[in-house]
């Protein structure tokens, strides 16, 4: 059974002048216990998404789903308070710069018993109180912080990076949630500490048979995570499939200029030769080409791309491109 | 190509605690380190945060004033002080190139500056070497009566690599000037930077983390661990035999990255 299971998600942007189609159609499947990695570049609307599914654009974002099912239930025949409910329960988010997430004016003690969940709790109000303090403490033990007592007295600035993503880690698992939304939550740290972090999310998924979905905006830094991939452009749904699929072959153009463009990724190349990439930048929400939004940057476009295209479906490896790179290889 | 362009020798830094008039302490942010870079070639600077490898760079370009040691330009000592010879030749992009352009000014303004300042071109030989600059970093004569902020961020760091070279630099230090960027405009930048290597002969030294960046881009590299340097060697010596733990250590964490599978 899918986890969650989302078609033709539409995110549009209502301005004085016009409305803005910010993402456009994008399809987002996920299995129990998987890690799926979300990839895009910066406005490609990862991000978008992420809030759109836990519910926290306010009324100038106006959100169309066709499909929104979660676990086998369709959450829009519910009303906006019962989804709510069950997003909330099940659902749990941490973001990029855990140091500005923190309320820098309470301990992380103090933050973590504020994010326990009342309804696990028991007895009188001082029996709550020490239940409460314990339960800080074993989030703080499952995140792999040995030293709590240090941990739960300081405050967000004195501890490093890699530290309060793990607190921040810690709260998003005080409710247990089934799903963990990580919005690219290694950006600006060290590469040793982005390890130390991505391994804790492994086990988590691992040992708890948590689903995770991993925004990130380079590729290379989530390949060794993930069990599946979706890559996103300028809003628009480019590719989706296993790791190895969206790596080895990739059908889309896009995703083959991500993969090529990284030195790391094709070893064989010489040293100081020119990189294979696309021409011009990324467009601006403004200004978005019609049709298949990679359009005037793609080395195969043609006529047919002023209109987007249908996304086809290859054993399970779906792309959204006129003319897929599926022949090149044999 | 066998002379040395930049030489530096035993250069170190310290910073001494005001606060305690007896019993002063002293921290030392960079140990004596001395290499040399030759043109065309390009020197990676590899270490955590607080390895001191911002404070290399900015002893380098002149921002801070070094305890001891000194360096040599083409054998011409670069007096500390002396920013008028420094700022011609030693040139810096940093990470956030967006903030690093004034607002308030348009491009050709902001690219007048520095000529004005260390040049004693004419009015119309300072807009002819602005426009053929712009084109060489790949932005268009049109873009030099825009603002800052009608440009996307591979845009302004164009800018600011164009504000870099326009005094034809021989050493430009890039300061983790490629982290910010999307990978796909990232592949434009590095492309466009060995261009420029290429045409005009610079020498870059890269400040980074990203283990891949530095093996497509640089010859040689330094690891920099809390202010000592640990290795200084060829790019592809190190990275193939590493023999200090903290950098086996750097390589293993990025290791899967660098394997492809």
């Amino acid at each position: 059974m899918n986890l969650i299971d989302i078609r033709n998600l539409s995110i549009e942007l209502q301005t004085p002048t016009k409305s803005i189609l910010a993402v456009d159609h994008v399809n987002l499947t996920m299995k129990e216990g998987e890690v799926r990695g979300l990839v895009g570049e910066s406005g490609s609307g990862k991000s978008l998404l992420a809030q759109a599914i836990i519910g926290v654009l306010d009324e100038k974002w106006v959100v169309h789903v066709d499909r929104f099912h979660w676990r086998g239930q369709d959450l829009m025949r519910l009303s906006a308070d019962e989804r709510k409910a069950i997003i909330s329960k099940d659902v749990a988010m941490i973001f990029q710069e855990p140091m500005a997430c923190l309320d820098p004016t309470a301990t992380i003690g103090e933050q973590l018993e504020e994010a326990v969940d009342t309804e696990q709790l028991t007895g009188f109000f001082w029996q709550k109180r020490q239940q409460r303090k314990l339960a800080a403490m074993n989030l703080l033990h499952k995140v792999g912080i040995k030293q709590h007592q240090a941990c739960v007295k300081s405050f967000p600035h004195q501890l490093t990076d890699a530290l309060c993503q793990r607190v921040m880690i810690a709260m998003a698992l005080a409710r247990r949630p089934i799903l963990l939304i990580a919005d690219e939550p290694t950006a600006a740290m060290e590469s040793t500490n982005q390890g130390q972090i991505f391994r804790l999310l492994a086990s988590l998924n691992q040992l708890k048979n948590m689903s995770i979905l991993l925004i990130s905006h380079d590729l290379e830094n989530v390949t060794h995570w993930t069990n599946t991939i979706t890559v996103m452009y300028s809003g628009q749904f480019v590719e989706a499939g296993t790791t190895e699929q969206i790596f080895n072959q990739p059908y889309h153009p896009y995703t083959r200029a991500l993969v090529d463009s990284s030195p790391k990724a094709s070893r064989m190349i010489p040293n100081k030769s020119r990189l294979m990439t696309l021409p011009g930048s990324i467009p601006i929400l403004q200004h978005l080409p019609i049709g298949c939004r990679l359009g005037p940057r793609c080395p195969r476009a043609q006529q047919k791309c002023v209109h987007a295209p249908k996304v086809t479906n290859f054993h399970d490896h779906q792309v959204s491109c006129h003319f897929p790179l599926k022949d090149s290889y044999s | 190509m066998s002379d040395v362009l930049l030489k530096v020798i035993n250069l170190s830094k310290s910073y001494q605690d005001k606060n305690y008039w007896f019993n002063r302490k002293s921290i030392i942010a960079l140990e004596p380190l001395s290499f040399n870079i030759m043109a065309h070639k390009t020197l990676a600077i590899v270490g955590e945060t607080g390895s001191g490898k911002s404070t290399l760079a900015k002893l380098l370009v002149g921002a801070e004033l070094p305890t001891t040691g000194h360096i040599r330009l083409n054998g011409q000592t670069l007096a500390p002080g002396n920013f008028k010879q420094r700022c011609q030749h030693v040139r810096m992009i940093f990470q956030d190139s967006g903030t690093t352009l004034n607002p308030s000014l348009t491009i050709e303004q902001l690219l007048d500056e520095p000529l004005q300042l260390n040049t004693k071109l004419d009015e119309t030989e300072r807009h002819q070497l602005i426009r053929e600059t712009l084109q060489k970093v790949g932005l268009l004569a049109d873009h030099m009566s825009f603002y800052p902020h009608m440009f996307s961020g591979g845009q302004k760091q164009r800018i600011s690599l164009a504000r870099a070279i326009i005094l034809q630099p021989q050493v430009i230090i890039l300061d983790e000037a490629l982290a910010s960027l999307d990978p796909s405009l990232r592949s434009q930048m590095i492309n466009l930077l060995l261009d420029l290597q290429q045409q005009m002969g610079l020498a870059f030294i890269l400040i980074s983390h990203n283990l891949g960046i530095v093996r497509h881009f640089s010859d040689e590299m330094m690891v920099l661990c809390k202010g000592k340097v640990l290795e200084y060697g060829k790019t592809t010596d190190i990275l193939q035999k590493p023999k200090h733990k903290y950098t086996k250590k750097l390589i293993m964490s990025q290791r899967f990255q660098l394997l492809n599978h």
